[in-house]
């Protein structure tokens, strides 16, 4: 079967794509902005029967808040996520991590929807929505559940969605104006390059002092899936975040890591990054809360 | 910039093809899709080194919609390519040396059977053991991949005594220098298109650096006579050396055989480009330098092994201009130098902007820093001492007959802004863990071919009904911008405005053979043979306007855009118009050629390959870098490039050489390798081979010194290579004033830095 032979069909409501997925005879593949999907269509790698697309269901695109949550709409863009005030208020982490995937090109095309549904363990967004906490909705024409972000990735490429559900949505609580994020990655360059290793920091501060009262930290690209660094996580809270402590912290890190050697980058220095990024971005959080800049925009 | 009376030549004259290289509108060749039209794939081998016992294309040929399968069998004419020896099969009979190597062809209705035709080829391989390593491919134990063995050339340049020098030194030092295997990474893969006309003429469009050379690699495959062969190389999607082989020209021509008149069209997929596209010479540079107290050179010993893949192309001349640059643009009385280009089932590699220098100017230059260092004198007095001037003998031991500008570049080095605030520039930190650096490296390299290589340009002017000139010159633009620079030159000397000068370039039906856009030669080449054109047209216009108005010769003026006859009732203006329509009625040719040879050295140094060279570009480049010393992290924040290209021709052409180069360089040093293991490409497209992005380009400031060199025209010399190769070893040496590492294996990754710290702080 050729690529060119794959048709494509472009349901115009939620309710109709789930009733096309239902259909156990033909084998379906989500299509959001392509940039994943285009990429590994043209290596050849899938080869199922028809695109969905996605891009004419309004009703996956939003970014709205409602009492203490965030809901995102898996079909929003890096873009329209970097440019959104309430994200740049309440979820900073993520803001940054949008900012690191490719460059604008894929920021205007790439949706979180997508990063979340390629399931990479590079994937840029996801430590950070680790670091959110975040709970990803998965319906089908049966019904809804939740998936905490944590939960939701089996391995590479593979998480707990069937083949008739689809991400609907992305939410997580609001911050506290104590609660200050970021995310540092690793690549081979600046732009347009995969994670070597990244890094995404969420942690609740006491007002006034440089003391954490408990955090999130969450490495990529360093495992078969994105993983919590529970260690460092509760080392977070011993005492007051001084240059030491965050370099006793980060050393840590690597024994919470289990990366692979690729042609980007071999198992050890992947380890000792793990260590690197989490005290670059420490000592960075720290700073930017001491000059009491909550925002890095 | 100094003042001058030109009009154009010396001023920032825009870019003519840069708007519609801007904003779009440019079709290249690739681009172009027809009715009728057929697509053609290549079938790779499969493995780095096998004999092939059997081809068996019968299931393919009955696919639907194959238009054609085609084999060695069907080549009519000799089976081979390669610019200095043809030792590349067009399509491989017995044995495959690469996995680049072409088994078989197709044609076929839509791109998409053409592919799955190639996977029906059944080709019955018997695997052999391939040689990844050059030094083990030189050894007694290594299979020999061609029947002369592995090793394709030797070269050799010796000069002083190399024992007594040593003796005599204060300082040695003896290292070994790995570099990378660059990708030319043009934007436009190769790929083309053929057709065979009704009338059996053969028209090959396809982005080449030699049109005509082209055309002779095809006839000979071919066995056709090559005027029946219109080979159309130009507009090009970026070249830098990666398509001054033949890509896939001869591809096209068999197949556009086979297609039945309809046109068909080959474009690489990045991933195929990769496999079968040649790529810079991975080099292991081992050297020992000496020098005195005073810093004087005392000698050097080089001895480099170049890994050339699985052809030669251009393999033995990289390594002889490699071996004639590795002593960097000194006076060094005692050298002990030589090279080996060698077979590997490594790929194949090729002709790379810089050809061979970049990689032992990595070397002479790091030692260079090395030795300032050790001595305590500053890096570019040093430097400043050794440096040869014009009428010195360089370190291979010839005499400079031609423009040297090294000496100015390095004294504007010193001057600049950035050299002398670095101690400022250096403490300048963001972060506790950054470490900034400053470094500097001068270079050269040659401009035009070798000793025994003929060098001639030619250019032809029409004048054309509209009153415009139509300026022919084989040599394509690559990118370089020489259209605009031959422009210039004919506007000026013409004394006609730009606007009424339109430039062919890269169609050997249109224009005359003006050798290859290679060697940092198509300025001077191109330049000339304008400048050798342009009296025969002058001539032409003003005998027509002599007869036009019946007054002798001398009676005619040239004036801007029009010519003047003095005649009895008075100043007669003649418009090019007028010109053409004189020349027309009459019958009168309104086209002239210019034709002119490039100067050479007389004497070759033996066994040295086809050195020396008559003219060379000079240039220094500093550096500033910020180490991230917890990543290992490298940060190019500003580079001073200062190129002495004889007379600058267009500034702001110069600046986009000198910035394009720059990035280039910083690629090579700490981002680009295509990687490689047992034969196998495990580099498979851009997404990891990493190319700086605009995020990575640092602000590069220009600085021409001016050496005019006598033969050029208009005193300019050429610059397309030597701005991307001190750089190389100024971020290097940068790195090491930052950090204290020295990384000899390049690129210098972070990975690569960052285990320097670690075992640097473990041994500390
Ligand atoms: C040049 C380049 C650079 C890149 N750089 C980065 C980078 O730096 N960091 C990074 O993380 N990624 C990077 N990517 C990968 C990619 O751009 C991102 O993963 C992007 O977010 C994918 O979104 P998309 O909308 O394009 O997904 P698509 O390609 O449309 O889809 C991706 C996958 O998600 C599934 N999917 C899409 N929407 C849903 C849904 N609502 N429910 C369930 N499944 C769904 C699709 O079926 C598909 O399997 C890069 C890609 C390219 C081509």
């Amino acid at each position: 079967m050729y690529a060119s032979e794959i048709d494509m069909l472009s349901p115009r409501s939620l309710l109709e794509c789930l009733y096309l997925l239902e259909n156990e005879k033909a084998s379906f593949r989500l299509l959001a902005g392509g940039t994943d999907a285009v990429v590994r269509m043209k290596e050849g790698k899938w080869q199922h029967d028809y695109w969905l697309n996605l891009k004419n269901i309004d009703e996956l695109k939003f970014i709205t808040i409602e009492k203490d949550e965030i809901h995102i709409g898996p079909l929003t863009t890096h873009s329209e996520i970097i440019s959104s005030p309430l994200l740049q208020d309440h979820a900073d982490v993520l803001v940054q991590a949008c900012r690191e995937v490719g460059a604008a090109q894929m920021q205007n095309m790439g949706t979180i929807g997508g990063n979340i549904g390629t399931a990479s363990p590079a994937g840029d967004t996801i430590p950070a929505l680790f670091a959110l906490g975040a709970i990803i909705e998965l319906t089908s024409i049966t019904g809804k559940r939740q998936v905490s972000a944590e939960d939701f990735f089996v391995g590479p490429g593979k998480t707990v969605a069937f083949p008739n559900e689809i991400i609907t949505k992305i939410s997580f609580k609001v911050r506290g104006k104590h609660d200050i994020g970021l995310f540092q990655k690793l690549g081979p360059r600046k732009a347009q390059s995969i994670s070597i290793v990244n890094v995404a920091i969420s942690l609740s501060m006491k007002e006034g002092t440089k003391e954490c009262l408990g955090g999130r930290i969450a490495f990529g690209s360093v495992g078969p899936t994105v993983l919590r660094a529970k260690k460092c996580e509760a080392m977070l809270t011993l005492g007051e975040l001084s240059p030491d402590m965050i370099s006793n912290i980060s050393s840590v890190a690597w024994k919470e890591v289990m990366p692979i050697s690729d042609i980007r980058a071999s198992a050890s220095y992947r380890r000792d990054m793990a260590s690197a990024l989490l005290e670059r971005g420490l000592y960075r959080l720290i700073k930017r809360w001491a000059d009491n800049e909550r925002k890095p925009f | 910039m100094k003042e001058n009376h030109f009009k154009y030549i010396g001023r920032p004259v825009p870019r003519m093809d840069a708007p519609e290289k801007v904003t779009g509108t440019l079709k290249y060749m690739t681009d172009y899709h027809f009715e009728q039209m057929v697509w053609g794939k290549v079938l790779r081998s499969k493995y780095p080194y096998a004999r092939i016992k059997s081809i068996n294309t019968s299931k393919a040929e009955s696919l639907p919609g194959v238009v054609c399968v085609l084999t060695h069998k069907d080549i009519p004419g000799f089976n081979g390519f390669g610019i200095v020896v043809p030792d590349q099969p067009v399509l491989a009979r017995d044995v495959v040396r690469c996995t680049g190597d072409a088994v078989a062809l197709v044609a076929a209705e839509t791109k998409e059977i053409a592919e799955h035709a190639i996977s029906l080829i059944e080709v019955d391989y018997e695997r052999l053991n391939p040689v990844t390593d050059a030094e083990f491919a030189m050894s007694s134990n290594a299979p020999s991949l061609h029947e002369n063995g592995n090793i394709h050339s030797h070269v050799i340049i010796k000069n002083g005594n190399m024992d007594t020098a040593f003796e005599e030194a204060d300082v040695i030092l003896e290292n070994t220098f790995y570099s990378p295997r660059q990708m030319h990474a043009f934007i436009e893969t190769e790929g083309g298109w053929g057709i065979q006309e009704p009338d059996g003429m053969l028209t090959i469009r396809c982005p080449g650096q030699y049109a005509y050379r082209d055309r002779l690699q095809i006839a000979r495959a071919l066995a056709m006579n090559p005027a029946r062969i219109r080979v159309i190389s130009h507009p090009i999607g970026g070249a830098f050396g990666g398509k001054d082989e033949i890509t896939v020209q001869i591809y096209l021509a068999l197949l556009a055989l086979h297609s039945g008149g309809r046109p068909v069209k080959i474009h690489l997929s990045r991933e195929e480009s990769v496999i079968a596209g040649i790529k810079r010479h991975p080099f292991k540079v081992e050297m020992k330098t000496a020098a005195k107290k005073d810093g004087t050179l005392l000698a050097n010993q080089v001895r480099a092994v170049a890994d050339t893949g699985a052809y030669a192309s251009l393999g033995g001349a990289v390594i002889a201009l490699a071996i004639e640059h590795c002593c960097g643009p000194y006076k060094i009385p005692n050298v002990d130098l030589e090279g080996f280009c060698v077979y590997t089932n490594n790929g194949i590699s090729g002709a790379f902007r810089g050809f061979g220098v970049n990689q032992v100017c990595a070397a002479i230059e790091t030692h260079m820093d090395m030795i300032a260092e050790k001595l305590g004198m500053d890096p570019i007095e040093l430097r400043k001492k050794n440096a040869y001037e014009k009428g010195e003998r360089s370190s291979i031991g010839h005499e400079l007959k031609t423009s040297v500008g090294t000496l100015k570049t390095l004294e504007t080095a010193e001057t600049c802004e950035l050299w002398k605030n670095r101690e400022m520039y250096k403490k300048n930190i963001s972060e506790p863990w950054k470490k900034r650096g400053i470094g500097i490296a001068t270079s050269f390299h040659a401009v035009g071919m070798g000793i025994g290589l003929p060098d001639y340009g030619a250019a032809t002017i029409e004048l054309l009904p509209d009153g415009t000139f139509k300026v022919g010159v084989g040599c394509e633009d690559i990118g370089g911008g020489n259209s605009t620079v031959y422009a210039q030159v004919a506007a000026e000397l013409l004394n006609c405005d730009i606007e009424k000068i339109t430039v062919i370039q890269g169609d050997t039906a249109e224009t005359l053979d003006s050798g290859t856009v290679t060697a940092s030669r198509s300025t001077y080449t191109g330049g000339k043979a304008i400048a050798a054109a342009v009296p025969h047209m002058i001539r032409v216009l003003t005998e027509a306007a002599s007869a036009q108005h019946r007054v002798e010769p001398e009676n005619i003026l040239i004036g801007e855009n029009e010519y003047y006859a003095m005649t009895k009732n008075g100043e007669q203006v003649s418009t090019y118009e007028k010109l053409y329509a004189y020349l027309h009625e009459n019958r009168l040719s309104t086209k002239v050629e210019g034709h002119f040879m490039l100067p050479k050295e007389k004497e070759e140094l033996p066994q040295s390959g086809g050195a020396p060279h008559h003219l060379y570009g000079y240039l220094t480049h500093l550096a500033l870098v910020e180490v991230d010393t917890l990543t290992g992290e490298t940060e190019v924040l500003r580079v001073v490039s200062i190129p002495d290209a004889g007379q600058v021709l267009n500034p702001q052409g110069l600046e986009g050489q000198a910035e394009g180069g720059a990035v280039m360089g910083i690629g090579y040093t700490l981002y680009e390798d295509v990687l490689m293991d047992g034969g196998y490409h495990q580099t498979a497209n851009f997404t990891n081979y990493i190319i700086p992005t605009i995020r990575e380009t640092p602000v590069i400031e220009t600085f021409p010194v001016e050496s005019t060199e006598e033969t050029g025209p208009f005193g300019a010399k050429g610059i397309g290579e030597v701005v991307m190769i001190p750089i190389i070893a100024a971020i290097m040496n940068a790195i090491y004033d930052a950090a204290g590492v020295r990384i000899m294996h390049l690129p210098a990754t972070p990975e690569r830095i960052y285990k320097a710290l670690k075992s640097r702080d473990v041994r500390q």
